[in-house]
């Protein structure tokens, strides 16, 4: 990775590399005293890595207990402060959204030699957005290149509950809801191994759009692909293949020592989540759905995303699934 | 226990902690959600004539300590849409409607289309700036004669209460103060955000979507205490009107309040401590004042108010 000099005001021949680590100094100092980074921050960013059309990862540079206290379902507001060119002369263009954090990576002398064994040394650690070619904002993202700085805040919201030993996790997503059902996954593995047990269904609209594919069957005990056209795996939407997972609840998970409790968590659009949440209550599964709403500010500031009397941004994103059902603004497309 | 409740023009409260406006209070279903808090007032999204969308982000980030700097861009459901809601919508807590538009007869617009709805009363947020040419450099609150015409013309128009909300970006608050109750304003609010600019120098440009912004927070408290006194001073020496006085700037505890209250106000607004606390601080800021009230053998709200004023009356 090189680093770029951008914005393109900034003097020749300083050292980039020491900028970044200057960077994320700050932000460890930012961090230690309030657990979060509350104003935007620039982080480098490391690696662009394609996951599928129009889907990218973008590694940036964190301080390592940045990456070993993220909870997943937790968000981070990202903003490219720059235009496409790396310069400032369109300051408005960027707006800044929220995003989940799709994968984590961190070096084996971090602090948490949980996530390290399975990084494979990296000399950094590193926090992976995963971002789908959406929009504007969005489509400026994915186009960005490593050695681009990305400013960032967070994390904000709440996160998915704590799983215990003899557990069971049922993972549904649609789309690009892939990134927080990833991280449930890759935590849950982490921290109780072989004690739990993980089912995921994934839902894409074709198979060009497919991702997390391998890394998804790596962590999970089943995973089923459906897409929209029949492409690839089984033809329909994730609710097709869902009763096979839910009918097996109760009967035989249970294990000696844990909880035995089935947990289901989905992220995706809002009539599909809907859909799923309504089959989990009705198959009397506890449930939880990852949101995503129009969040402009993510400090209860605004309070343009409002979902029933809650807040997405401080209330959320991850919200009880037979509360949800009960709201009349949830389940419709945006 | 001491008694925390006010009665004011167009606002009879539990108690003085209202909602500041541009905080979550643009729809029905958020004002519904601080009003089940323990706050004693509302006070709605600034309302226009139509409907804005907010500004590109970053709208509003904690750049330090104890400041929030802000510019949302007024976003709002526009007049027509939010008379529903005053119209249809029952709230357990009394609401102050703030309003604006891009000239008196804007702001007439919408006067009228809430007081029709039912609306008990009109905050005037005059922290826009005037449509008329050569006028865009200024707000209309740092234009004397602009906060006159406005305030009469919708002091003419409607017959609620109205409370004229004013910047403290001016040389001497005062004359805005002044101009604001010579055209008949029931009341006053201060303050409205400090203006500011912050910049990311790692990005070489500044941090807010809007490039310029507004502050808030704790930072600026002592800044709107004073902006209180000299106002509750002037009423005192019978310079200028003495009406009710809404005290907003970085309030996040019931001493924050209690300290407002002895320099003159009737009561107080809260918006940036909702960052830390969301909803949740009204609740907790209510019982802190009540406690210090208790300790201190303050019975009501009048037997605090305005006793800080007293040491400076010898100052001229």
């Amino acid at each position: 990775m090189t680093l770029r000099a951008s914005p393109t005001n900034r003097p020749q021949g300083i050292d980039l590399e020491a900028l970044a680590d200057g960077c994320c100094d700050r932000l460890a100092a930012s961090y230690a005293s309030r657990g979060m980074i509350a104003s935007p921050t620039p982080v480098p960013l490391i690696e662009v890595q394609h996951e599928a059309g129009g889907v990218v990862t973008l590694w940036v540079q964190v301080p390592p207990e940045m990456v070993s206290d993220y909870n997943p379902g937790q968000y981070f507001m990202c903003w490219n402060p720059y235009d496409a060119t790396g310069g400032m002369s369109r300051p408005n263009y960027h707006s800044e959204k929220p995003y989940s954090v799709g994968d984590v990576k961190i070096d084996r002398t971090g602090v948490d030699e949980g996530i390290a064994a399975d990084t494979g040394g990296e000399g950094r650690a590193l926090l992976g957005f995963t971002v789908k070619d959406l929009g504007r904002q969005s489509g400026e993202l994915t186009r960005m290149k490593a050695g681009d700085w990305l400013a960032i805040r967070g994390p904000f919201g709440t996160s998915f509950p704590r799983m215990s030993s003899g557990d069971r996790l049922l993972l549904v997503s649609g789309g690009i809801g892939s990134t927080p059902m990833h991280m449930a996954a890759r935590d849950g593995r982490r921290k109780l191994g072989d004690n739990l047990k993980i089912d995921a269904i994934m839902g894409f609209r074709n198979e060009a759009e497919c991702h997390f594919i391998s890394r998804m069957e790596a962590l999970c005990d089943s995973l089923t692909i459906t897409t929209d056209d029949g492409s690839s795996g089984t033809p329909g939407f994730p609710t097709g293949p869902l009763p096979n997972l839910l009918s097996g609840v109760g009967e035989g998970d249970r294990e000696e020592g844990g909880s035995g409790r089935t947990v289901l968590l989905t992220c995706g659009p809002e009539p599909m989540m809907k859909a799923v949440l309504q089959m989990a209550v009705d198959a009397g599964v506890e449930c939880y759905a990852a949101m995503e709403r129009y969040l402009p500010c993510s400090v209860a500031m605004c309070g343009l995303c409002m979902v029933g009397d809650k807040l997405t941004c401080v209330d959320g994103p991850v919200m009880e699934g037979g509360w949800l059902l009960q709201q009349d603004d949830f389940g419709l497309s945006h | 226990m001491a008694d925390l409740g006010v009665d004011i023009p167009g606002l009879s409260m539990s108690n003085p902690l209202m909602l500041a406006s541009g905080i979550q209070g643009g729809s029905a279903a958020a004002l519904h959600r601080v009003s089940a808090s323990g706050a004693g007032g509302l006070v709605s999204k600034s309302i226009g004539p139509i409907p804005r969308e907010m500004y590109p982000g970053p709208v509003c980030v904690e750049a330090m300590d104890s400041v929030i700097l802000n510019a949302m861009g007024l976003p709002n459901p526009g007049a027509d849409k939010f008379a529903e809601v005053v119209k249809g919508e029952e709230f357990a807590k009394p609401m102050l409607v703030s309003i604006f538009g891009g000239d008196a007869e804007g702001y007439v617009e919408v006067a009228e289309k809430m007081a029709n709805a039912g609306a008990s009363c009109l905050e005037l947020n005059l922290s826009c700036p005037h449509a008329k040419p050569g006028s865009r450099a200024l707000i209309i609150g740092q234009q004397p004669e602009l906060i006159r015409e406005v305030v009469a013309a919708v002091k003419g128009a409607v017959d609620i209460p109205v409370y004229a909300k004013l910047s403290p970006n001016t040389t001497n608050i005062v004359v805005e103060a002044e101009a604001a109750l010579s055209a008949g304003a029931d009341g006053l609010a201060l303050i409205n955000t400090v203006s500011a600019i912050e910049v990311d120098p790692f990005a070489g440009r500044p941090v807010i979507g809007n490039l310029l912004c507004g502050m808030s927070g704790p930072a600026i408290r002592p800044i709107a205490q004073r902006k209180v006194a000299e106002i509750s001073l002037a009423m005192r020496r019978g310079e200028i009107p003495e009406v009710p006085i809404l005290g907003i700037g970085g309030i996040t505890t019931g001493l924050d309040v209690a300290r407002f209250i002895m320099l003159g106000a009737s009561a107080v607004q809260i918006g940036s401590a909702l960052v830390w606390g969301d909803v949740d601080v009204f609740a907790q800021i209510e019982s802190e004042l009540a406690e210090f009230m208790a300790q201190n053998g303050y019975p009501d709200l009048e037997s605090m108010r305005g006793i800080a004023l007293d040491s400076l009356e010898g100052l001229s």
